[in-house]
This record gives C-alpha cells, sequence and structure tokens, in this order.
C-alpha cells in the first residue's frame, strides 16, 4: 500500500520536474552574452584558405584568420596586422616583414615566423598541390621564404612586383593558420579553422548553421559581438523573411524585389559598389572583330545606360572602364562609347559590312557581377544589335561549359565578368594582357605590345602617383581599342535589423564583424 | 520467410551495380568535371590539367568506374571534390534530418490521406466526398516550392505563428543520439528543444506531404470503394455490427495492401530527399546536398548519394513487402 503512495509520489514529481525543465530562465541575469547571426545563401566550401576561393567561405574565415597585413575599413588601402612593419629592397625583390609581438592563436601556438614560413611554403612547389585555387595567384611571384628570426621574415621575389603586398591582406591563400592544427586535422582543415583572429571557431552543422565566438585573447581590439553564427539560407525571399521576422539579425544577397518590403517593416538596406566588372567582349583574333572599326560601331550601338536601368533596376552602376571606381589608378576622364545609332550605322557601312552577322555566345547561370544571368544580357544587346542592321545568334551555356568555349574561342561577341582580388589595378587590367591568352584569362586574346609594355612597368613602380598615371594612360588605349565594351559594376546589397550598429561590407566582399554590435 | 527475405537481399547486389553503372556513366560522359570550378576565376588551362591529374580524372573511364566500385564494397563512398569531407559522413549528418521530415510527411499524409479517403467511400458522391477530393487534387497540383513559399508568407511573416526556416531556433539543438531533433530532445527531456523542433517540422511536413496524401486518399477511396461491396461487408452488417467496426474493422483491414504499397513507395520517394522543400525551409537533408552537388559536377557526392538512396529505395520495399505477410495471412513467402 505504502509503496503505492510512494510510487504514484515519485511518479508525479518526475512528471512536474519534466515539464519545469521547460520553464525557468536564469535566477540572476548577468550580462547576457550577445549574438549576432548573420544569414548567407549558401555554406562555405570549407574553412581553409588556400583551397577555398568562395565568398561564402571568405565571410567565415576573414573573422578567424588573420594576415601580415590587412586592408583598412571601407578601402582596399592596406595597413600593418600581423606583421607590424616592412621594408621593400631597392630592386623591389626583397620583402622583409617584422612580425608582431605576444600573439597567439587561438589553440594557444605562439605566432611567430616559423608558423609564417609554414604556412607560405604549404603553398609553393614544392609542397604545394594543383587544388589550391588561389597559391599561384598569391605567392607565384615568390622565388623563396626564409625566417631571419623568430619574429622576422623576408620573402624573395623571382620580379620586382608590386601587388605582392596588396596580395598578402586577401582573405583567401594569405592568412597565417595554426601550425599544431594543419598538422593535427590533416584531412579534416577544412572544417577546423584556427587562426590568430578575433573570432574563435565553435561549430559547424552542415547546412545549417556555423558558430563563432569571441577570442578572449585576440591581441587587438576586442569584437563588440560574443557570438555570430552564420545561418544557410537558401532562397533569397526566405532570408528577407526570416530577417523580417527576427529570426536573424543581417542577411546578405538580397534581391531587388524584396528591397520596398524590407524598407517597409523598417530593416535597413546595405548598398555599396562592388569590386567587379561586367563586361561585354569582342574576339580579336579574327573577323570580323579584328577590325577595331568595328568594335568602335557595336560599341556605339548598345545603349548601357538603358541596359543597365533596365536589367539591374539601379543596383548596378554603369561602367566606363574595366575598373571600380574606387580602385587606385581609376580614370575618369576616360570617354565612353555614347549610344550613337547614326554613328554606329555609318561605321558599319564606312567598312562595308552594313549586313554584318554575328555568333554571340554566354553563360545561362547568374554571376556576382550579373545577377540576371548572360542569358537576358545578351538577348538585351541582340535587340540593340538587331537595330543597326546587325544580325546576332546566341548561344549559351553552363559556366564550366562556357569557359572551355571561350578558351577554343568559339564566339565573335562574349560576355564575361571579374571580380577583384585585391584591390590593385593590376589585377583588373591583366585581363588585357597577351600573355593571358594562354592562360584562357584574356577571353578577348586581345594583344598589344604598348597595353603589354604598360602592364609590365605598372608591376614594377612602387605606389603611388606615378603608377596610377601608368594605369590611367593604359585605360585610355583600352578604351579607344574597344576589345572589350564596360557594362556595369554591380553593387552589393545587404539589409539589417535596425538594431544592428556598425555594419558594412569591405569592398573585396568580406564581412568583418569586429565593429558590429546590437 | 527468413529465406525469402535473404533472397531479396542478394538481388540487391545486381541493383547496386546496375545503379553505380548509370550513375558513374551519367556523370562522367554528360558532364564536365569539376576541376575548372574548383579552381575559380583564376584557373588556366594548365592549372586544370594538373588538377585533373592531381584527382584522377584523366584515367581511363572504366579503371575510375573500378576504384568506385571497389570503393562502395568497402564502404569507402571516397571524398567530395569541393570540400574534401568523405562523402559517407556528409550523407550520415544529414540522413537524420531527411528522415525526420519525410517520417513527419509519410505520418501526416498517411492519416489524412487515409480519413479522406474513407470518409469518400463511405459517403460516396456527397459533399463530403467532393469536398475531400478537391483538397486532394489541389494537394497534387500545387507545385511544393510555391506551396512552402506561400505558408511562409501566411504563418510566419503575417500571422508569425511558426518560424520561417531552418529545424531549431539556434542554440537549442538537443544532444544527439539519433539525429532526430523530436526523439532526442524527448528523450534527454529537453522541452524547449522539442517544442522548437516540432514548430519549425510542420510547414515543410505538410507541404511535402501534401501532395502524397492526394494519392493516399485517392487509393484508399478506390479500395475502399471495392471492397465495401464485397459479401462479407454484408454479412458483418447482417450480423448486426455498427457501422464503424464494419468500416474499420472489416472493410479497411482489407484495402490495406494496396494502400500500404503506395505509402510504402511514397516513402522511399521522400527519403530520396525532398530537394525543393529542402531549399525553401533551409532543411539541411540529403536531397539538396545531392542536387547542389549536381550543379557543381562533385562526382564523388552524387554517386555515392544517388547509390545510397537506390539502396534505400530496395529497402524500403522489401520492409513493406514483409509487412503484407503481417496484415494479409493469405501472403506466404517462399
Amino acid at each position: 500500500m505504502k509503496r503505492k503512495y510512494l510510487a504514484i509520489m515519485l511518479t508525479g514529481v518526475l512528471v512536474l520536474s519534466a515539464t519545469l525543465t521547460g520553464c525557468g530562465g536564469t535566477a540572476t541575469k548577468t550580462a547576457t552574452p550577445k549574438t549576432l547571426v548573420f544569414s548567407q545563401g549558401a555554406d562555405p566550401r570549407g574553412l581553409d584558405p588556400a583551397y577555398v576561393d568562395d565568398g561564402e567561405s571568405a565571410k567565415v574565415m576573414c573573422n578567424v584568420y588573420e594576415g601580415l597585413i590587412k586592408y583598412k575599413d571601407s578601402s582596399t588601402e592596406i595597413e600593418p596586422s600581423l606583421a607590424t612593419d616592412w621594408k621593400i629592397s631597392e630592386d623591389g625583390k626583397e620583402y622583409t616583414f617584422n612580425l608582431r609581438k605576444n600573439v597567439k592563436f587561438q589553440d594557444g601556438t605562439p605566432f611567430n615566423a616559423d608558423a609564417v614560413v609554414f604556412n607560405v611554403e604549404r603553398q609553393i612547389p614544392p609542397k604545394a598541390t594543383e587544388d589550391m585555387p588561389y597559391a599561384s595567384f598569391t605567392y607565384g611571384p615568390v622565388a623563396k621564404i626564409e625566417k631571419l628570426s623568430d619574429l622576422s621574415v623576408k620573402f624573395t621575389l623571382k620580379n620586382k612586383y608590386t601587388p605582392f603586398l596588396a596580395n598578402l591582406a586577401m582573405t583567401l591563400a594569405a592568412p597565417v593558420l595554426s601550425p599544431t592544427a594543419v598538422a593535427k586535422y590533416k584531412g579534416k582543415l577544412m572544417e577546423n579553422p584556427v587562426g590568430t583572429g578575433p573570432y574563435t571557431f565553435v561549430s559547424w552543422d552542415k547546412n545549417q548553421s556555423l558558430k563563432l565566438k569571441k577570442n578572449d585573447t585576440y591581441w587587438g581590439v576586442k569584437p563588440k559581438a560574443d557570438n555570430i553564427v552564420f545561418k544557410f539560407t537558401k532562397e533569397n525571399s526566405v532570408r528577407a523573411s526570416d530577417l523580417m521576422t527576427g529570426g536573424t539579425d543581417i542577411i546578405d544577397g538580397v534581391d531587388p524585389n524584396d528591397i520596398p518590403k524590407l524598407k517597409s517593416s523598417n530593416m535597413k538596406v546595405y548598398q555599396s559598389d562592388g569590386m567587379n566588372i561586367n563586361y561585354m567582349g569582342f574576339n580579336c583574333s579574327r573577323a570580323p572583330f579584328n577590325d577595331v572599326k568595328l568594335r568602335e560601331a557595336i560599341s556605339h550601338a548598345i545603349n548601357r545606360d538603358e541596359l543597365v536601368k533596365y536589367l539591374y533596376q539601379g543596383y548596378s552602376s554603369v561602367a566606363n572602364s574595366p575598373l571600380p571606381s574606387f580602385i587606385p589608378g581609376y580614370d575618369k576622364t576616360v570617354e565612353p562609347y555614347n549610344y550613337d545609332v547614326t554613328k554606329a550605322k555609318q561605321l558599319l557601312k564606312d567598312a562595308g559590312k552594313s549586313n554584318l552577322k554575328v555568333k554571340i555566345i554566354t553563360y545561362s547561370n547568374p554571376r556576382p557581377y550579373n545577377t540576371v544571368g548572360g542569358q537576358k544580357l545578351a538577348e538585351s544587346v541582340q535587340n540593340y544589335l538587331a537595330k543597326i542592321g546587325v544580325t546576332a545568334t546566341i548561344d549559351s551555356y553552363n559556366w564550366t561549359d562556357y569557359k572551355a568555349k571561350l578558351a577554343n574561342g568559339e564566339g565573335d561577341i562574349f560576355f564575361y565578368g571579374w571580380t577583384g582580388d585585391n584591390g590593385d589595378a593590376d589585377n583588373f587590367l591583366s585581363l588585357l594582357d597577351s600573355h593571358e591568352i594562354k592562360s584562357t584569362l584574356n577571353a578577348s586574346k586581345y594583344t598589344s605590345p604598348a597595353v603589354d609594355a604598360l602592364l609590365v612597368k605598372g608591376r614594377e613602380l612602387p605606389n603611388g602617383a606615378a603608377r596610377n598615371k601608368v594605369y590611367q594612360e593604359l585605360q585610355q588605349i583600352a578604351s579607344k581599342e574597344a576589345a572589350w565594351l564596360p557594362i556595369s559594376h554591380s553593387q552589393v546589397l545587404a539589409a539589417y535589423s535596425p538594431k544592428v550598429t556598425g555594419f558594412s561590407v569591405h569592398p573585396t566582399g568580406s564581412v568583418f564583424f569586429s565593429g558590429v554590435d546590437k | 520467410m527468413v529465406k525469402y527475405i535473404i533472397k531479396r537481399l542478394l538481388l540487391l547486389l545486381p541493383v547496386i551495380i546496375g545503379v553505380s553503372i548509370l550513375v558513374f556513366l551519367v556523370m562522367h560522359l554528360f558532364t564536365t568535371d569539376p576541376a575548372s570550378t574548383i579552381l575559380g576565376q583564376h584557373a588556366t588551362q594548365n592549372q586544370i590539367i594538373a588538377l585533373r591529374e592531381q584527382l584522377g580524372l584523366n584515367k581511363p573511364i572504366y579503371v575510375q568506374y573500378w576504384d568506385f566500385l571497389s570503393g562502395i564494397f568497402h564502404g569507402d563512398l571516397g571524398n567530395s571534390l569541393m570540400s574534401k569531407a568523405p562523402v559517407w559522413d556528409e550523407i550520415m549528418a544529414r540522413f537524420p534530418a531527411t528522415i525526420e521530415l519525410a517520417l513527419a510527411a509519410i505520418i501526416f499524409s498517411s492519416i489524412f490521406g487515409v480519413i479522406m479517403g474513407v470518409i469518400s467511400a463511405v459517403k460516396q458522391n456527397s459533399i463530403s466526398d467532393y469536398i475531400c477530393m478537391v483538397i486532394s487534387l489541389l494537394g497534387v497540383s500545387m507545385p511544393i516550392f510555391w506551396l512552402g513559399l506561400i505558408f511562409i508568407l501566411v504563418f510566419a511573416v503575417q500571422l508569425q505563428w511558426l518560424p520561417v526556416s531552418g529545424r531549431i531556433d539556434i542554440g537549442l539543438e538537443p544532444i544527439k543520439i539519433t539525429g532526430l531533433y523530436l526523439i532526442d530532445s524527448l528523450v534527454t527531456g529537453n522541452m524547449p528543444a522539442f517544442f522548437s523542433a516540432l514548430k519549425h517540422l510542420i510547414m515543410p511536413a505538410v507541404a511535402l506531404g501534401s501532395a502524397s496524401t492526394a494519392i493516399i486518399a485517392r487509393m484508399t477511396r478506390s479500395t475502399m470503394l471495392e471492397v465495401v461491396r464485397q459479401d462479407y461487408i454484408r454479412t458483418a452488417r447482417a450480423k448486426g455490427l455498427l457501422e464503424r467496426p464494419v468500416i474499420f474493422g472489416h472493410a479497411l483491414k482489407n484495402a490495406l495492401i494496396p494502400i500500404i504499397t503506395v505509402i510504402g513507395l511514397q516513402l522511399g520517394s521522400l527519403l530520396g530527399g525532398a530537394v525543393l522543400t529542402e531549399t525553401v525551409f533551409s532543411w539541411p537533408g540529403v536531397g539538396k546536398y545531392v542536387v547542389d552537388a549536381i550543379l557543381v559536377t562533385d562526382y564523388p557526392v552524387v554517386q555515392g548519394t544517388v547509390m545510397m538512396m537506390a539502396v534505400i529505395f530496395v529497402l524500403v520495399n522489401l520492409i513493406v513487402d514483409i509487412i503484407y505477410a503481417f496484415i494479409d495471412p493469405r501472403i506466404k513467402y517462399s
């Protein structure tokens, strides 16, 4: 009998405690940890800067890792980070860096010259593997790296190469990882980042969320938020809905169509110029567009202002040069090809090609610099060409196949673009280098000894007015030669809750959370 | 019975080989390899060629196939070319989410489908019949993607009754035992996690189950109509049994075989991954994983995942066949 009562009482207590575990908060509230939630469209490919090149990975990595140099806030100028100062030799080939004292990686390993050498050596021959997308771009110019002392290293370059410094500020390839972590996580390094940055990696639930927490032993200015959570939501409209219902604090990849909705829900919209170029290119290696007059004719036939307004609804700016306007060396005096149907027709007539037929090739998917995709862009251009009597056919391919078609030089006119890597003018203008035809980066197959010579000069001059002048001259030549018709620079669009302060997207596309608060 | 099960399991072998050949050939012959995607915008032709060499994509196709097939029989599905993570681990990390969603969807659609089907059959040609059939027509006609987005707009944004997307509120994830949040949170007594997971599951499960509900309802209706006209039902009623035991005890039980077949097939295909639902609701399942891999032609992921889905489909059908034997004593396997 007694046992029965005991059993009932115990069950009662169990049930009661089970239901009560659901309720109740903390007895005393000290500071509640601040968590910022940031939604992006996809998971990172991985978290090892040597093996990935996508923006989704970069946005996480730029908060966990640091390099010798970093970009200044909102600009592509550089300033010290893990290196406190540096000297460049007279002949421009030797870079000596003094490293910051008393810095530790997030796993306690000390940061020193050995760590830097280790990180660089794994990305240059003989240790580099073929699946490192940015190794040869970043460290290709490096002949060797040496440790001079515990806190200083020296890079010896094969040739003078001014953009080298800017490369060291990138989030890809350049950051310094803890050598202990690299050894420990061998096969799983892509999922266990350990750097020196303001945030430490906590966990990653694939396709759901990734968590970072404040690095309490960080050497620099402590970040404001205690935790950052990256949420992965593929659909643009669902991300926007999540922001409006308070499920997330910040979203990127905002669809222009969602902006009115977001604004009416009191969300703030962030817009800034992107570091990219969206362009139409001519195949300069053969007829008909090996003739500059024909390239000029077509260039006058396209109303770029109308095109950009119609396709991108104001969220891209018209481009008059391959360079975005904030890159040092940008020439704002370049005369764009104004929309002039009469002139276009005249030029065609003068060349005896009034009934020109051209083959356009394009990509089918959207790109960061072209949010409506290659097909729509090609069709718009096709319409403009029809108005001057030029018949164009369009062949569109998926991205991987498209790059192969470009390499084979298949279209007369093609569409392409470039997302800047390091904020240096050479990064964009090298695409006109005749040496890049073989590598397929110069998809126009444009050759100009004058341009090549200016590029070589620009790579060797130190940063400053003289160097900028070289690139300005280059842009004037490029514009006259019309191998490309620059179309637009797409803007970066993000949105955030009014509670959030200090949010911005860096021109390189990275999102640094240190200064963000809510 | 045991001999039958063993025979069916042995038949898995030709299925595995057949599916592996099919998926391998489709990927390698009809798509371009991911080398240039891995190398990004800086990829030069020389680098692409060198990477192909490193990844073994230059080997003759039968050598690559043999490596792949022998890997399967060692339980090694290879590593993702994009993320370098082992395919098996990646699938297993996402599988519980797919199971949870598929089970929730099939439970929802079985219950509602059977109820609607029974109502329609018993009250044939009445208003209830027409209403149920219209609901099921809507369910099968509305595109899941659209339905999901509408649900989010109405229930999450406007009414704010349910969360927008995801599996659970960030930070509430329960300790992992099975990977199914509902079960794990119940077992550990973590009620906030349980309710959060439940709220997140409702919209995706209903959206995903909408088409299945319709199919199950129609199958139930037509089978029930046939069974209810049988002599033994008339006998049961003549014996004086109330309508409810007649319908549920006798008619439904006999109608179950085709209904269970349909439910089993539906479950098999839902387990294959409900890509559209997973995309809309950011549900971290296998379907979205494999479709994303197809878009970047990540061979090992596509091959490994398709193989797994084929095996699961065969196993689910086997389980359905075994269930028949328990429901219908007339069925004997040898």
